[in-house]
């Protein structure tokens, strides 16, 4: 007989003996120490991969072996001890003798269902959730299916939990009614935040939509779906006594209650039972602790959902319309700042890209002061000078809109323009600033120098331009043409030697070496060294012509007038 | 007739009416929401700005096709009023109402959702009609906790608000049992409301008020003068007391991204001190708000040069420590957590943020992690007798704990012995009195033939 066989035959043989020498003792003799052997076995049984034949076991002996409670605590157990590969697998077997058992249970029955969905969560939650459509298809972990298994599982729970509402206007089973609220919070976050939940063409039953509708389904039946979608997670709730377990819970629920926004307003799941009287400014506003939450990440798969809610109640709004006093919540702040982070750091080009469109669409959104407050705002904190040159590049149009009296505009002419001007129209460092790093945005600020010129006629003078210019060349002119003739000079030095240095010999003094994703990166030839000299010079001259032209340009106007 | 054509009759008739017979309620007069009262309500009075209104509504589009109803959800909608939350047809509709009243509105698109529509359900440019209901109103929570309820009197003007730290004009009148016992026109800055025995309700107040607002506002003891009472206008400790203030004119403090870090360096030394000043004082909630001032200022702050980092980190370790302090004395004691964590984070071996944490810790009963802060903080410093002391409190605690759970288990696994005891006992009882019946008539049950025949082994 082959080995495998014969192990089979002795791991089930042991488990039955076991039993049967269960059933011979009384109840009362029954100790802890026979338990542990029965779970032993049990457990072996699973591991060596019987576990169909297990739960024949199992559910033959159970009416006889011993009362509820005690085959509760050893599946449980079960459970517990299982892992990797096989959890799935284990979980989706045990469910039916679960369910049974906890039908049977009269003590602590909401507590014991609780444990259960508590302990099967915590099992699944370290495997990795299937994200492309092929590893979803496969399913190789079996996460898929179990998940819709568990919320399938608890089901009828849910049921009893609506019944008793039905009869009495006040929950009499408020205990099974929170842990099934602690389930659906765990599996928004888990697998729900990290899974991939566009309708894809080719999955006709995507396992994770019919998930996410199956728990909003159950949050529904309840009556706590329009409460959770407007539980302010820096708010109080009103269910919680303790204050304690108040600030926990709201911290672990922060990502929960951002996953369900994302699925109410990006996916509508759910959407057909909520009010729709909200005006889409106030949708934002609620909105954007969720977006807080998700920008804050930096997986690819939380971060995405961050953005596709932030646009998606942009969208909602009309331009213009977002008044600039919703800049006085924190979080009006923090979130454009967090999508700067994401624009200048995140290694993933798809999500830079589409942090910038955002970025555009929510400054769109605003009225003429709110930009004029966001752009300060971001001028101020975003350290970055691409952002600041794309940020100058929005001020021109906006003043640009003034100017051709598109709208009425005090914000981006006369006095207030002035100030924000001061911002812009000027050298960070003086002189020493590294034009080189900061070539973006001096380069918008002198497109923008000469744009005001030549539209804005020195008679009419409506952006103020004409009466700061003897402040413009002091802080930007001047010290740009001393930085140029620095740089130049510099970096026509480096080149100089440079090419001496080839001349000689070849020394690979390596000052330091760079290191990206854990490969070294190979030593800068000469010419490559000379490749970028050349090309820092090619910049320095492109600044310097254009603020050759403005300067042209001012001379023209101010002959013109005297 | 189908159902939808019925409809769509229906919806026609009522838009028609509306628009035939339809008030212009709008401020504008540009009938972009009309309305005409279906019932009229049964009391006299309409919800203020910021009252907390619950109605129940049904809305239409042009087509007549229903696409939201709160009866549906059977339960009430409810929202609060003139503050854009809700389309702007709604606010200016629904304050018009009064309690109990029923009336339709027809609104157009620049009063509903414009051009960008509501997906799913409301297309672009969608003229909406609603029948609205309203239930009740009542004066607005403002931080949702009870503890301070407001009704405006009169509106302010424009949009902002105070922000902590602004300079604020007031009227202000106090009422403790119908009693006024404060009256006087006051100008202080917010967060500091206490140097002039205004209670802290009033500094989170005003960050909701606008410029000339006046209003009403109803004070629970946490947000009036507290435990302490304020003997000095007789006022008993955990009192509720009643505010009328008028708000005349502020200054806003800068936001912190418009500060440079040299002010914001200057800004905090002031701040600590008047931290200190009110932590000294037991005003714990005053004091939060200073040391929260160093935190949001510097916390974020980038590119400063040496001499600014050592600084700002010097401000912050304080600010985190003080906090925590403070935090305690409130209860509060994840938040304390939370503040020693930072500390710690800044300054890792710091013995009075080890200490600090581990108090909070015990107070929530985590033992061992409590134990181990204190462990530390002896590591530091061997000296410390009071982290010696608290060891032993760890200790003590953690073997209490155990006790009380070994109890319980006990009880319960006893509990269940018994109660299956009785079950099985029962059924024994059941059997035997089927036996003596089947006796008696003369028959024999199987039971009691095995048994019989089992007792003979």
């Amino acid at each position: 007989m082959p080995e495998e066989q014969s192990q089979t035959i002795m791991a089930i043989d042991e488990l039955q003996a076991i039993i049967q020498r269960c059933q011979i003792l009384e109840e009362a003799d029954f100790r802890g120490e026979d338990f542990n052997l029965f779970q032993v076995a049990g457990q072996k049984c699973l591991e060596d991969g019987y576990a169909a034949q297990l739960l024949e076991v199992v559910q033959n002996e159970k009416n006889k072996l011993c009362n509820a409670k005690e085959l509760f605590l050893g599946l449980l157990e079960q459970i517990e001890q299982t892992s990797g590969e096989q959890v799935c697998q284990t979980v989706m077997l045990l469910l039916q003798p679960l369910q049974t058992v906890l039908f049977k249970l009269q003590n602590k029955k909401a507590y014991s269902v609780g444990l259960s969905l508590a302990m099967i969560m915590n099992q699944l939650t370290p495997l990795p959730v299937p994200y492309t459509k092929q590893q979803m298809q496969e399913d190789k972990l079996g996460l898929c299916q179990c998940c819709n298994a568990v919320v399938d599982f608890a089901k009828p729970f849910v049921n009893e939990v609506v019944k008793s509402m039905e009869k009495s206007s006040e929950c009499s089973d408020m205990e099974l009614k929170e842990e099934l609220l602690k389930f659906c919070m765990k599996s928004l976050k888990y697998p729900l935040l990290t899974a991939q939940l566009e309708q894809l063409e080719s999955i006709e039953d995507h396992p994770f939509r019919r998930f996410a509708t199956e728990i909003i389904g159950i949050l529904w039946d309840m009556r706590e779906f329009i409460p959770l979608v407007f539980l302010h997670h820096k708010g109080r709730s009103p269910s919680w006594e303790n204050e304690e377990f108040e600030d926990i819970e709201r911290k672990n629920s922060a990502d929960s209650l951002a996953c369900l926004a994302y699925l109410m307003f990006v996916h509508c799941f759910g959407i057909d039972c909520f009010p729709m009287v909200f005006s889409p400014s106030y949708l934002l506003q609620r909105n954007m602790t969720h977006i807080e939450v998700l920008l804050k990440r930096t997986e690819e798969s939380v971060l995405s959902k961050g953005l596709d809610l932030f646009e998606s109640s942009l969208l909602r709004m009309e331009d213009n319309s977002l008044l600039h006093q919703y800049l006085e919540f924190s979080d009006f702040i923090t979130v454009p700042q967090n999508l700067v982070k994401v624009m200048t750091l995140c290694p993933i080009e798809h999500l830079r890209k589409k942090s910038l469109n955002i970025l555009q669409l929510f400054i769109n959104k605003f009225d003429a002061e709110g930009k004029y407050t966001l752009f300060r705002c971001l001028l101020k904190t975003s350290n970055h000078a691409g952002v600041e040159g794309y940020i100058i590049q929005n001020i021109k149009d906006q003043i640009h809109l003034s100017l051709t009296k598109v709208c009425d505009n005090s914000w981006f002419t006369g006095h207030h323009l002035i100030s924000l001007l001061d911002l812009v129209l000027l050298l960070p460092e003086g002189a020493e600033t590294d034009l080189l790093q900061n070539s973006d945005r001096i380069m918008a600020s002198l497109n923008l120098l000469r744009y005001l010129i030549i539209k804005d006629s020195e008679y009419n003078n409506q952006t103020g331009v004409w009466t700061m210019l003897a402040k413009i060349e002091q802080n930007f002119l001047k010290p740009l043409h001393v930085g140029l003739n620095m740089s130049k000079a510099h970096y026509e030095a480096e080149i100089k030697n440079k090419k001496e240095n080839r001349r000689e010999a070849h020394n690979s003094n390596t000052v330091c070496s760079v290191t990206v994703s854990g490969e070294k990166m190979p030593v800068m030839t000469t010419e490559m060294q000379l490749q970028v000299l050349h090309s820092a010079l090619f910049t320095f001259d492109l600044i310097e012509s254009v603020l050759a032209r403005v300067e042209e340009l001012i001379e023209v106007k101010i002959k013109a007038v005297t | 007739m189908t159902t939808d054509e019925a409809t769509k009759n229906e919806g026609e008739v009522q838009a028609a009416a509306l628009a035939e017979r339809g008030e212009d309620i709008t401020p504008a007069q540009d009938r972009g929401v009309l309305k005409i009262i279906k019932r009229p309500g049964n009391e006299d009075e309409s919800p203020m700005i910021g009252d907390k209104v619950y109605v129940h509504y049904k809305g239409k589009l042009a087509n007549g096709k229903k696409f939201d109803s709160s009866r549906d959800r059977n339960e009430p909608f409810i929202f609060s009023l003139g503050k854009g939350q809700v389309i702007k047809a709604w606010d200016i509709g629904v304050a018009t109402m009064k309690k109990g009243e029923i009336c339709y509105l027809l609104c157009k698109p620049e009063y509903a959702y414009g051009s960008a529509g509501s997906a799913p359900k409301i297309p672009s440019n969608a003229t909406l009609f609603f029948e609205v209901e309203l239930l009740d109103f009542k004066g607005e929570d403002l931080f949702e906790d009870g503890g301070i309820i407001r009704r405006i009197k009169r509106k302010g003007e424009g949009y902002s608000n105070p922000n902590e730290g602004a300079t604020v004009e007031i009227h202000l009148e106090g009422f403790c049992g119908g009693t006024r016992f404060d009256c006087k026109d006051v100008k202080f800055v917010v967060g500091e409301g206490e140097d002039h025995d205004i209670p802290i309700g009033i500094d989170k107040a005003l960050e909701k008020m606008q410029r000339g607002e006046h209003c009403i506002l109803y004070l629970g003891p946490r947000y009036g003068f507290g435990e302490a009472g304020k003997p000095k206008y007789g006022i008993q400790a955990n009192a509720e007391l009643v505010y009328e203030v008028t708000l005349k004119s502020f200054e806003k403090a800068k936001e912190s991204w418009e500060m440079d870090t040299k002010e914001k360096l200057e800004q905090a030394a002031i701040v600590k001190e008047k931290g200190t000043m009110y932590f000294k004082e037991g005003k714990y909630l005053q004091a939060v708000i200073q040391y929260g001032k160093i935190v949001s200022w510097l916390e974020m702050e980038y590119g400063l040069s040496e001499k600014e980092s050592k600084a700002s980190d010097s401000f912050l370790l304080a600010a985190f420590l003080n906090l925590a302090m403070c935090y305690l004395k409130l209860r509060e004691y994840t938040k304390a957590v939370e503040c020693c964590d930072k500390a710690l984070g800044l300054d890792q071996d710091n013995e009075k943020g080890l200490y600090r944490r581990g108090e909070a810790r015990l107070l929530m009963n985590e033992f061992e992690l409590a134990k181990c802060d204190f462990q530390k903080v002896l590591e530091v410093n061997p000296q410390n007798k009071a982290a010696k002391s608290q060891i032993s409190v760890c200790q003590k605690k953690t073997k209490e704990h155990n006790e009380r759970d070994r109890r319980i288990y006990a009880n319960m696994f006893k509990k269940f012995a018994e109660r299956d005891a009785k079950e099985a006992a029962s059924k024994i009882g059941i059997e035997k009195e089927a036996e003596k019946a089947a006796c008696e008539k003369g028959l024999k049950t199987p039971e009691s033939e095995g048994r019989e025949s089992e007792g003979h082994v």
